[in-house]
């Protein structure tokens, strides 16, 4: 799991919120399936941005996780805007799950 | 930094309006079609070309399997060709014509009137491809992969469809007008053909061998091995019509065939490995019963091998045999994958309408949670037991069993219908 951040002292709060969003077909977070690639803290302006992907660029389910995303890191980032932005570039491959998700994956 | 796009249009997928009327048209099909059984239980003793087994037939293959498969494409071509539906009004266009054109079809083959219902009934099913096909195409044009293996498997399943319905057509007006040199039950097998192997077989492996190892999370993908799976099957179809136009000898059927079990074990061995390179070890009920399908292929097309060399060798077709291949096409194989592949898709499509606004602000079911997977289990087992007692029914012509097979299927389509619509009327529950 190497998600980039700007701040390395908020990044550890944002996974734990963002380890609350499921996906709903797999049941794993989206912080261990390797969903999340970037988050930056823009204290001045009071803005959170992060950048994800999606297993798939038309997962039916695309718009679920990213709403989620938007909620988790809003409930606890208050005051925040919060700007969940979506990548495809690099696409999600099965090396981006993380070796909790892996454990999750094989019970 | 990694530069993104903000905008959720670029994701956002078919309205479940669009899908869930199929669904339903789809789940009361197969419910006809099971109570149709039990009436015309005693024509199974007989030969395949007569009214009652043609109108449960084309119930079975256009009500049920081919309005499912149309709903549920709508939903997932744009994750298979990675890209939007092109249009939601030719899909509902393609439902309505679909949803007029098979009850008038059905009705047409039960009180055999070949006249003006069966032509109609041809008519709007022709037109629902049409929208479909003009859909797919423009879809297909405005996503990033044109020369994705999976549209292509996909399209070309369509482009089969629409030559068996021209051809289903054409027979009807064979019956009143006399197209062609022989009778319509002589040109039978090429309608039958392109439908089960041009429409049901290329459509199931183009969206198999994308969603089998989606589902599993594999790590096994094989573009080339698809590519000779296509060859093989489209050559096998296209070689069987060539030699059946040429010469109509049972003999030459023997190298369609041929080309069509080598494509399908490529198939079955796309699957196996896909499975064996899962990082998801825990496999649901619903993924079990697909997978099970898939090998369920192998067999009617080792009895389509036995009916071949009886016809070919002896001279002589026997009908039982004939009519449970059908049947194990029809009630077996498409049922089975649909039955398992309802409940992957239509639980998400709900689960997605119901909660994507308000799933993160308190606990709420997964969409699993939102059918009954007892009532689940226990359709798959007496469907299984159901389809055993049919075929060995018709085998045996034991009509006991035919009746006894008929009843435990139309429990089956009861437990169907029954969580199909505890899916559909989900109302939001949150703690």
């Amino acid at each position: 799991m190497n998600i980039i951040t700007n701040n390395q002292n908020q990044i550890d709060k944002a996974i734990i919120a963002l380890k609350e969003v499921l996906d709903p077909e797999i049941g794993l977070n989206i912080v261990d399936l390797g969903l999340v690639y970037e988050i930056n803290f823009f204290e001045d302006k009071k803005r959170l941005e992060c950048i994800m992907t999606l297993t798939t660029q038309f997962c039916p389910m695309g718009e679920t996780i990213t709403e989620n995303t938007k909620s988790a890191l809003e409930k606890l980032f208050l005051g925040y805007e919060i700007l969940v932005t979506l990548t495809f570039d690099p696409a999600w491959n099965y090396s981006l799950i993380s070796e909790e998700g892996r454990a999750f994956l094989g019970k | 930094m990694i530069p993104g796009i903000s905008n959720n249009d670029s994701i956002k997928t078919t309205s479940h309006k669009v899908v869930v009327p199929f669904y339903i048209y789809a789940a009361f099909s197969l419910l006809i079609s099971c109570v149709m059984l039990l009436l015309s239980s005693s024509n199974f003793l007989g030969h395949y070309f007569q009214p009652k087994i043609l109108a449960i037939t084309h119930m079975m293959a256009l009500g049920w399997g081919t309005m499912m498969i149309l709903g549920a494409s709508h939903q997932l071509v744009p994750v298979l060709i990675e890209g939007k539906l092109h249009s939601e009004k030719l899909a509902h266009a393609s439902f309505y014509l679909g949803a007029i054109g098979v009850p008038l079809m059905v009705y047409s083959f039960y009180f055999w009137d070949m006249g003006h219902p069966a032509k109609w009934g041809g008519r709007f099913i022709l037109l629902s491809i049409l929208c479909y096909i003009i859909n797919l195409n423009k879809s297909i044009k405005h996503s990033k992969s044109k020369n994705n293996i999976h549209a292509i498997f996909i399209l070309t399943s369509v482009i089969w469809l629409f030559i068996t319905a021209f051809l289903g057509l054409a027979l009807v007006y064979n019956f009143t007008f006399k197209l062609f040199n022989h009778d319509s039950i002589y040109y039978l097998p090429l309608h039958v053909h392109a439908g089960i192997i041009g429409w049901f077989l290329m459509l199931i492996i183009g969206v198999g061998s994308r969603l089998i190892p989606m589902f599993l999370i594999s790590k096994y993908e094989n573009k080339s091995l698809l590519k000779w799976i296509y060859f093989l099957i489209n050559g096998s179809l296209i070689s069987y019509i060539i030699l059946f136009y040429i010469s109509n000898k049972p003999l030459y059927a023997y190298l369609s065939w041929i080309l069509l079990f080598i494509g399908i074990i490529m198939f079955v061995y796309y699957c196996i490995q896909a499975y064996k390179d899962r990082i998801r070890k825990k496999v649901d009920e619903q993924m079990k019963i697909s997978i099970l399908a898939i090998f369920m292929i192998l067999v009617p097309i080792l009895l389509l091998f036995i009916c071949i060399s009886t016809i070919s060798l002896l001279s002589k077709e026997y009908i039982s045999l004939s009519l449970s291949y059908g049947f194990l096409i029809l009630f077996g194989w498409i049922t089975a994958i649909i039955l398992g592949m309802t409940f992957k898709t239509l639980p998400f499509i709900i689960w997605k309408k119901v909660y994507t606004q308000n799933a993160f602000a308190s606990k709420t079911p997964s969409p699993k949670d939102l059918f009954n997977n007892q009532v689940f289990i226990l359709m798959s087992i007496v469907y299984l037991l159901g389809l055993i007692a049919f075929v060995i029914g018709i085998l045996t012509k034991d009509i006991n069993l035919i009746n006894i097979g008929a009843i435990l299927l139309i429990f089956t389509s009861i437990l169907y219908v029954f969580n199909v619509i505890k899916v559909i009327f989900h109302k939001a529950k949150t703690s």
